[in-house]
């Protein structure tokens, strides 16, 4: 009996009596140590001391980094509260958490905190938790925060209910007692005091089953125990429908390096070896926990034991025909899964950050900031191989695909329902290359308001878009209209180079040397080609801003979008803004929101850049604030959970003519609109030719968006406005017809970005936003004659 | 009276919002940083959107040095007492005597019985909470080497062995606001830990004072027994005519006197702006203890 299972090595650590604050810091040089020395994963037990185990993990938690912990709770707590505190601390430790469940001699009471454990985690789902068992009751809890990573369950118990319990429901069984012969010196032994049931919340974790068990006895009869035990989990398991390989299975040892051999695990590290290799092929353990106290023995066993214990097993299982696989994700998670998706071929490198519908983190990944999704699988690789990886197992998939830095896309939907989402946001290092030349890179994971933390120290920013939530790699792969535009450009001029992952799989750089039409196309339609995996940029020395939040009366809403587009395009460039409408109310006048930064810390000039821009309309209320441009841009992380689909339109256009701010006064008062957004572009982004990137609109002064409930309605109504428009930025259009892809990518810009797809991505990998098709050849009418 | 004359303290109160657990360990960093005496977090274990208290408490501890860490309070209702007093002892021994046990009878009782907590009227949430008392110090109490027994009506202990002992003695510190609440402040606690929004008014302080002071002495306390902690807020910038809204010298003198007149010496501002807990550990606290000193020795010097 072998599950194949990779074999893991923990420690459970158990404070000595009395325990005193140097018992305990004791403790935590051992977990420490035991994290230096490559242990997978530390367990505590609160030990005759009485110690709390929970509160030892979560301060462990705080002083590790790598290593796992294997969480154990007080018992017979509330279940319910178990479970937000298992999350909180997998968030804490960054998904480095395993649960087991105190010993109990109740299996129903185990099974129905399972329940209400995995209920409460289940935060995708919206309704709240009902669970009523005789022995826990959840009536109308709000679900969540589901842990970082699936965390997995331990049961820890030799009783046979708790034996098919663990066949049923857990991802882990532990043996209840420790193997092995116990530590020599009193001082360090591993005895505690049984605790009497009536004395509960005693000792509580691992390590309430009484004395470590010398199992020095030659006639191996503990092994056909532990055999049998195997045998109940397997049967219950495969009577749920569960593959046993599921089930990950732990046995604790304890045990003493001698010169001379003695009973089990007592002898030199040539007797554990040989009396831990038949506890994996025979009887299914592949995780070792050790019960020890003393530093010499953690570094004996890691040191000694464990490469040539590898060794042996993998001699073994190669002899017996025993592949090594991890644990299978479990029926529950599998049950969940979406079809059309070969889940079990996902690159071994990606599979354990993966996030597919029944895990934990599914909630966190699922939706974007503005839509609402159910995608199959979300892919989230750490490294640009691992990017590779995952394009090439995707484009094996007969489902969508979707890219995702931030969450943020309008257009590039970064989400779906079925399909994969390649989610880069662990890319997401910011550092400085060049402090001379103000050269920085950044990965596409970051999002936009980290990068303005990142670059204030030095005194810089790079312009970069209106909102800190925004992620690197959707924005910068397409212009990046931002608050210093009219001073600094659009972000993509300030690119100096770019590492991506193209179609294939393969990793290239592109900049003005190596690959420079690549380096063009991905400035302004780099979402058509490839992931980036890294950007370059140079960066502007930015300090303080005058940052301005007007609140005007645009009730004569074209008078109002006339004159504040004149006075934008008067305004010196150290002035960028932008005016949002919303949904007119009967009776009351329309309010326009405006936002204004100045690039400069001289209240003198903050006041008299505004002054014009605060005189296109009454004015009802305003607030000035001089602040870090990071200030401006900070907006603190969280998680995305929109529901629905954003119904959007929008365009460039050169200049805010009387006949389109009629127009679009017209769009604004009809309803059809609830969201109506002008930014101010022109100035520096100006000054760049038309076919210096693949970004077109270089006319452009103004940017405009209208967001809408439906696009039955907002179609209309925005196509008749089409005449004033002079192009397309195509991030804020969610429309689809391949008109838009004309407007953003006029003439020779569209036939150089054909020949780029059928260069690069030839099979159409890349679609998500704004995709060229490289077969459609332009057709005049004369070649359709000929 | 009231100045009862304590050591002044200061702290934040860190929304433990668990949409980005780092950003909250941050700011309990910072507020290290910043110089302040102690870092707070709420604890409402039915609220999805926060942390488990305890657990952030416990690794928040593990990544600072020096600061004071408390519940502000913990829900008694969902964590049991005698689990509790093994894992504050346990966090207290790890911390070096940085852990303090503020502490709550509760009070959204739909919440807590959504979570399979036990439902209690507020009269009988304060009798649970004087007997969770009793069950704490009983378990921390290990100079006494028999079995600790309580045989109460909402918690029963039948022999248990005794211990932890935490590092220090850790003081328990109850939000407080009605007379039988404040009874058990003045008979049994080590603080009273109100919020200065929900005080209706500062002469309610002092009524409420006079009734710890009561219970106090009926228990054959001193007054001074019992510390009195305030959670306040407000905010930094140009004089306003609200309490706590002004410049941090506002903010200073009128801390100063909530400290001379109304018995605080304990101030947790609450507010997740770093900014703002900058200016108050670096700024208002130097000098709130710099204008309390000079009065208190002036008193002093008067007696």
């Amino acid at each position: 009996m072998d599950y194949g299972h990779p074999l893991r090595f923990g420690v459970l650590l158990t404070p000595g009596e009395p325990a005193g604050p140097g018992a305990l810091e004791d403790l935590m040089d051992l977990a420490r140590l035991s994290e230096e020395l490559g242990y997978d994963l530390v367990a505590f037990s609160g030990g005759p001391a009485q110690a709390d185990p929970w509160t030892l993990a979560s301060w462990a938690a705080g002083r590790t980094s790598r290593v796992r912990l294997l969480a154990a709770p007080a018992p017979d707590g509330n279940p319910a509260v178990l479970a937000r505190a298992a999350a909180s601390l997998d968030l804490l430790a960054d998904g480095r958490v395993d649960l087991a469940l105190a010993p109990a001699r109740d299996a129903g009471a185990v099974g129905e905190a399972i329940d209400v454990i995995r209920g409460m985690w289940s935060a995708s789902e919206r309704s709240p938790l009902y669970v009523e068992g005789k022995h826990h009751r959840v009536a109308g809890a709000d679900r969540g925060p589901a842990p970082a990573r699936t965390v997995p369950l331990w049961i820890d118990g030799a009783d046979p209910a708790l034996l098919r319990l663990a066949g049923q429901k857990a991802d882990g069984w532990t043996s209840p007692r420790a193997l092995g012969t116990p530590p020599a010196s009193p001082g360090d032994t591993a005895v505690e005091e049984a605790a009497g049931p009536e004395a509960a919340p005693a000792a509580a974790g691992l390590a309430t089953e009484g004395p470590a068990a010398d199992r020095s006895g030659a006639d191996g009869a503990w092994l056909g125990e532990l055999v049998a035990a195997q045998d109940v989990i397997d049967a219950a398991a495969a009577e749920a429908g569960r593959d046993p390989r599921e089930i990950r299975r732990l046995a604790r040892i304890a045990g003493r390096f001698t010169p001379a051999r003695g009973g089990f695990l007592a002898g030199p590290p040539e007797k554990w070896i040989a009396d831990l290799l038949p506890l994996v092929v025979d009887a299914g353990f592949a995780t070792f926990v050790l019960e020890a106290g003393d530093p010499e023995t953690l570094r004996r066993f890691a040191a000694e034991v464990v490469p040539a214990l590898r060794t042996a097993v993998g001699r073994e299982r190669r002899a017996r025909g025993v592949v090594e696989s991890a644990p299978a994700r479990s029926a529950f998670v599998r049950s969940k899964r979406r079809e059309g998706i070969d889940y079990d071929a996902v690159p071994a490198s990606l599979a354990a950050t993966a996030v597919e519908p029944g895990d934990a983190a599914y909630a966190r990944v699922r939706s974007t900031y503005l839509r609402g999704g159910s995608p199959g699988l979300v892919l989230r690789p750490g490294t640009p191989a691992e990017v590779g990886e995952a394009i090439r197992f995707a484009r094996t998939q007969p489902v969508k695909l979707s890219i995702r830095s931030g969450g943020h896309g309008i257009s590039g939907r970064s989400t779906n329902n079925g399909g994969i989402v390649i989610d880069v946001s662990r890319l997401n290092t910011i550092e400085v290359l060049d402090k001379e030349t103000r050269r920085v890179r950044i990965g596409p994971g970051a999002r936009w308001s980290d990068v303005a933390a990142a670059l204030a120290p030095y005194g810089w920013a790079l312009s970069s878009g209106d909102y800190g939530g925004v992620g690197v790699g959707g924005l910068a792969t397409a212009g990046g209209i931002g608050w210093l535009v009219r001073e600094h450009g659009l972000t993509i001029d300030h690119m100096r180079a770019v590492e991506m992952v193209l179609a294939d799989g393969s990793q290239v750089r592109a900049d003005e040397h190596d690959n420079p039409e690549l380096f063009w196309g991905v400035r302004g339609a780099g979402a058509n080609f490839g992931i980036v995996t890294s950007f370059e940029f140079e960066v502007d020395e930015v300090g303080d801003v005058g940052f301005a939040q007007f609140v005007l009366d645009a009730t004569d809403t074209a008078d109002f979008l006339e004159r504040w587009g004149a006075a934008m395009e008067a305004a010196p460039r150290d002035v960028t803004s932008a005016v949002i409408l919303g949904r007119p109310r009967p009776g009351q006048p329309l309010i326009a929101q405006m936002m204004a930064v100045v690039d400069s810390d001289d209240a003198d000039t903050i006041v008299s850049r505004l002054q014009p821009l605060a005189a296109t309309a009454p004015l009802m209320d305003y607030s000035i604030q001089v602040l870090p441009y990071a200030a401006v841009m900070h907006v603190p992380p969280g998680t995305h959970d929109a529901q629905g689909e954003p119904v959007t339109r929008a365009a460039l256009a050169d200049h805010l003519t009387p006949e389109l701010s009629a127009a679009a006064a017209r769009l604004v008062r009809s309803g059809l609109t609830y969201f109506f957004h002008i930014r101010s572009v022109g100035g520096a982004a100006s000054d760049v030719a038309p076919d210096a990137t693949a970004y077109a609109g270089r006319s452009a002064n103004f940017q405009l968006v209208a967001f809408g409930h439906n696009r039955r309605d907002l179609d209309p109504a925005w196509d008749a406005l089409l005449p004033h428009f002079s192009g397309q930025y195509i991030n804020f259009e969610t429309d689809r017809r391949p008109e838009r892809v004309r407007e953003a990518y006029p003439g020779d810009t569209l036939r150089r970005l054909r020949a780029l797809k059928r260069r690069y991505d030839p099979g159409k990998v890349f679609r998500d936003n704004f995709a060229i098709d490289p077969a459609e050849d332009d057709v005049t009418p004369g070649a359709a004659a000929g | 009276m009231p100045d009862y004359g304590h050591d002044l303290l200061f702290g934040s109160f860190i929304t433990p919002a668990n949409a980005a657990p780092q950003d909250v360990v941050a700011l309990a960093q910072e507020s290290e940083a910043a110089g302040l005496d102690l870092v707070t977090f709420q604890d409402h274990p039915y609220q999805a959107a926060f942390l488990d208290t305890w657990t952030l408490m416990s690794y928040v501890a593990a990544r600072t040095e020096r600061v004071r860490l408390s519940g502000n309070v913990v829900n008694l209702p969902l964590r049991p007492p005698a689990v509790l007093a093994r894992a504050a002892a346990s966090l207290d021994l790890l911390s070096g005597g940085r852990f303090e046990l503020g502490l709550g009878a509760g009070g959204f009782w739909d919440a807590i019985e959504a979570m399979g907590g036990r439902r209690l009227t507020p009269g009988q949430a304060v009798d649970a909470l004087s007997e969770a008392i009793d069950v704490i110090r009983g378990l921390w109490d290990t100079a006494d080497t028999s079995r600790f027994r309580v045989d109460g009506t909402y918690y029963q202990v039948a022999g248990a062995k005794r211990g932890p002992a935490p590092a220090h003695d850790i003081g328990i510190w109850l939000g407080a606001y009605k007379p039988r609440m404040l009874r058990l402040v003045g008979s049994k606690a080590d603080g009273w830990l109100p919020s200065l929004s929900y005080m209706e008014s500062l002469d309610a302080i002092t009524e409420a004072n006079a009734i710890i002071d009561e219970a106090a002495a009926g228990a054959g306390r001193e007054p001074a027994a019992v510390r009195r902690l305030l959670n306040v807020s407000g905010r930094f910038g140009a004089a306003g005519d609200r309490l706590l809204s002004g410049p941090p010298e506002q903010w200073a003198e009128q801390l100063a006197v909530l400290t001379l007149e109304y018995g605080f010496s304990a101030y947790i501002m609450m507010g997740d702006d770093p900014a703002a807990i900058r200016t108050f550990g670096g700024e208002v606290a130097p000098l709130v203890r710099e204008l309390v000193a000079k009065e208190r020795s002036a008193r002093g010097s008067a007696r």
